[in-house]
């Protein structure tokens, strides 16, 4: 999966470079916006991450270029700015997802897949585990061929910390995928806290096993 | 009192003048026809007694009256009675000159006669002469001309009121389009530049005027706007830098638990710098009314929304949540965001500083506002704080991970919406914020 990243800070180029690397995805770097419009016009992109703040170039005038060229590729439009007028405009030329200023790594991540699972393959939608599979195009889980009753925000809760199985998601990552950008500051509250304690008592009904670890002052972790 | 517009008061003030101009003329023109036709039969006869004078002294009075006969006079009249003469003797010698109205009698039919009076001393002896024309025409023709210059006059000023008013309409057009420009303006980005067509120097200059000011605004709210975006951007790209290095080493490397909640701590606290940033953003913006207040926004609707968000927060606490909705939907003017951060606010703040019972979320509609009550059972606010809840930095009960901004930003809101709010508190009781939506 070739995915070009257009922003021009460099230190936080380099850093969503190194992350999405270690996720296997090959990555291109554009720094200013005229790069991006050369490497676009010569190689095929899946996906294009795109901050729109660029120096040098209007990002939304990128987005219809890329239409030409890279008609198959997906937009992730990234900003600083918060203007909604952006996020309308974003959409209407094609972008497929907006992600605000600061964002976490896994997050972005997550919006990646999202849009992977839901264009690209949808075998990989499903994610089993002993007999549990977690459908993440209609959004629930069953054990069993039985589905499980979970309240929205337990099955947003869960199925991130599936999809990122094995890997610590510290409670502010959490927080900030199942609320978004509200004007939270207390993040840091047991909310999720009670959220997993819930979780945990649905699942233990049909398998024992502990699935999701706590991490001491950090967050939780789901481990396969 | 009603304000009028230039136009109708223009118009008002042409008919109101005219028709004092109109009924003074009415009045005073029959008036003024009847004295001078007065005037005329006046200088007629007194031509004719001239005349009669003179016939007297030349001929001599036997000539009319026969000395011998019984009834010394004589008298003659037009066959229709229009006017008459008579000359009779009269006994005593006061000398008589006098022009009045009179009424006689002449062949059984009384007529009314401008008379002329004259006293003359012929052969030692008084004679009166009269000589009378009848004024019946004379009325007749005072009569007529009340009627037709009344008809006259009516129609003449319908006429020019119309004119004056289509004149009026023509000149002022271009002020009205000004007007309705303006009005229909609420941000000067969506002002309509193109210049007014029109030959008045005075709304030209007043349209260039008004263009140029707008023209003014619109660089000074861009500039702002560019400038809100600009320190947005620059004060958010670092944050994010720093945020991507932290994810990055906890991802690839194996830290100790230690160094591992070392870690998560700064990133809590770029979290509550990335907060600070965004709600002063949205502040800055309020101010600079970037947000446009056009959306028809179902205020129940919202509050279920913002509701269905928090639940777990409040079944978190294991508080109870009470919802009492006015059965009939209200729509408000506004921007849908702002309201759901309001009311979200609002409800999050009872929340945060209530541990035990309840949050209730009542609406009702009143004669003059539509009310939203947001009450709870929490650690209230002392009274004399109550005022001061909405200042920035001041807040009353700090909690940890508290700027006091959350209150301000949702008092911004509401004066940018409009919305009045109540506060009601009683410390370890509960307090009942009331925010009021005029139904305008």
């Amino acid at each position: 999966m070739r995915i070009l990243i257009v922003e021009d800070e460099k230190y936080l180029a380099t850093e969503i470079k190194q992350f999405l690397e270690k996720e296997e995805y090959n990555c291109d770097l554009a720094l200013t916006g005229t790069d991006a419009s050369e490497l676009i016009a010569i190689n095929p992109y899946d996906f294009i991450l795109l901050d729109i703040g660029l120096p040098d170039y209007n990002g939304l005038d990128l987005i219809k270029e890329a239409k030409d060229y890279n008609s198959e590729a997906y937009f992730i439009v990234i900003t600083a700015r918060g203007e909604i007028e952006d996020k309308i405009k974003g959409f209407d030329l094609g972008a497929d997802d907006y992600i605000p200023k600061p964002f976490s790594l896994f997050e972005l991540l997550s919006r990646i897949q999202a849009i992977t699972r839901r264009k690209f393959n949808y075998k990989s939608s499903v994610i089993q585990f002993d007999k549990f599979s977690l459908d993440t195009i209609k959004k629930h889980l069953q054990y069993d061929g039985q589905t499980i009753n979970l309240t929205k925000k337990e099955y947003k809760l869960l199925s991130y910390l599936i999809l990122n199985k094995n890997r610590l998601l510290d409670r502010m990552q959490l927080t900030e995928h199942i609320w978004g950008e509200f004007f939270e500051d207390d993040y840091d509250s047991n909310y999720i806290d009670v959220h997993i304690k819930n979780i945990r008592k649905k699942l233990s009904k049909f398998n024992n096993t502990q699935w999701i670890k706590t991490v001491r002052g950090v967050g939780y972790k789901f481990e396969i | 009192m009603k304000k009028l517009k230039l136009k109708t008061q223009l118009a008002l003030f042409n008919a109101l003048s005219k028709a004092i101009i109109i009924s003074f003329i009415v009045l005073i023109v029959p008036w003024l026809v009847s004295n001078i036709t007065m005037h005329d039969t006046d200088d007629l006869l007194i031509q004719k007694l001239d005349k009669v004078t003179l016939l007297i002294d030349s001929l001599g009075i036997d000539n009319y009256i026969n000395i011998d006969a019984e009834l010394k006079s004589y008298g003659s009249y037009n066959i229709l009675k229009d006017e008459f003469i008579s000359i009779e003797q009269i006994s005593n010698d006061t000398l008589i000159d006098i022009i009045q109205y009179s009424q006689r009698e002449i062949e059984n039919e009384i007529v009314d006669y401008r008379v002329l009076s004259y006293s003359i001393k012929e052969n030692g002896n008084n004679y009166l002469i009269e000589i009378g024309k009848s004024i019946s025409t004379i009325y007749r023709f005072e009569q007529n001309l009340k009627q037709f210059s009344l008809i006259f006059l009516l129609i003449i000023v319908s006429l020019t009121i119309i004119l004056d008013l289509s004149v009026i309409q023509y000149l002022l057009f271009p002020l009205e389009k000004i007007v309705k420009k303006l009005k229909t303006t609420n941000h000067p980005t969506t002002y309509n530049y193109t210049p007014i067509k029109t030959s008045t120097s005075d709304f030209i200059y007043l349209d260039e005027t008004i263009r140029s000011l707008m023209h003014k605004i619109e660089s000074i709210f861009i500039d702002e706007r560019n400038y809100i975006s600009n320190v947005s951007h620059e004060l958010l790209t670092p944050v994010s830098i720093i945020q991507s290095k932290l994810e990055n080493i906890i991802n690839e490397s194996s830290l100790s638990e230690n160094d591992m909640i070392k870690i998560y701590e700064s990133k809590k606290t770029l979290r509550r710098l990335t907060n600070l940033v965004r709600t002063l953003l949205m502040m800055s913006r309020i101010e600079n009314k970037e947000y446009i207040l056009t959306e028809k926004v179902n205020i129940n609707i919202v509050l279920k929304n913002v509701c269905e968000e928090i639940e777990d927060k409040i079944s978190a606490k294991e508080l109870d949540l009470k919802i009492d909705f006015d059965t009939s939907d209200f729509y408000y003017y506004g921007n849908e965001n702002l309201l759901f951060t309001l009311f979200y606010n609002f409800i999050n703040n009872s929340i945060r500083y209530t541990d035990k019972g309840f949050i209730k979320i009542e609406t009702h509609k009143s004669k003059y506002y539509f009310t939203v009550k947001i009450s709870d059972t929490g650690i209230g606010i002392k009274k004399e704080k109550i005022p001061h809840i909405f200042s920035r930095y001041n807040n009353s009960n700090v909690k940890k991970d508290s700027y006091g901004l959350g209150l301000s930003l949702s008092k911004k809101i509401c004066d940018y919406h409009n919305i009045k709010i109540d506060v009601f508190s009683e410390p370890n009781k509960g307090s009942n914020f009331i925010l009021k939506f005029p139904l305008k």
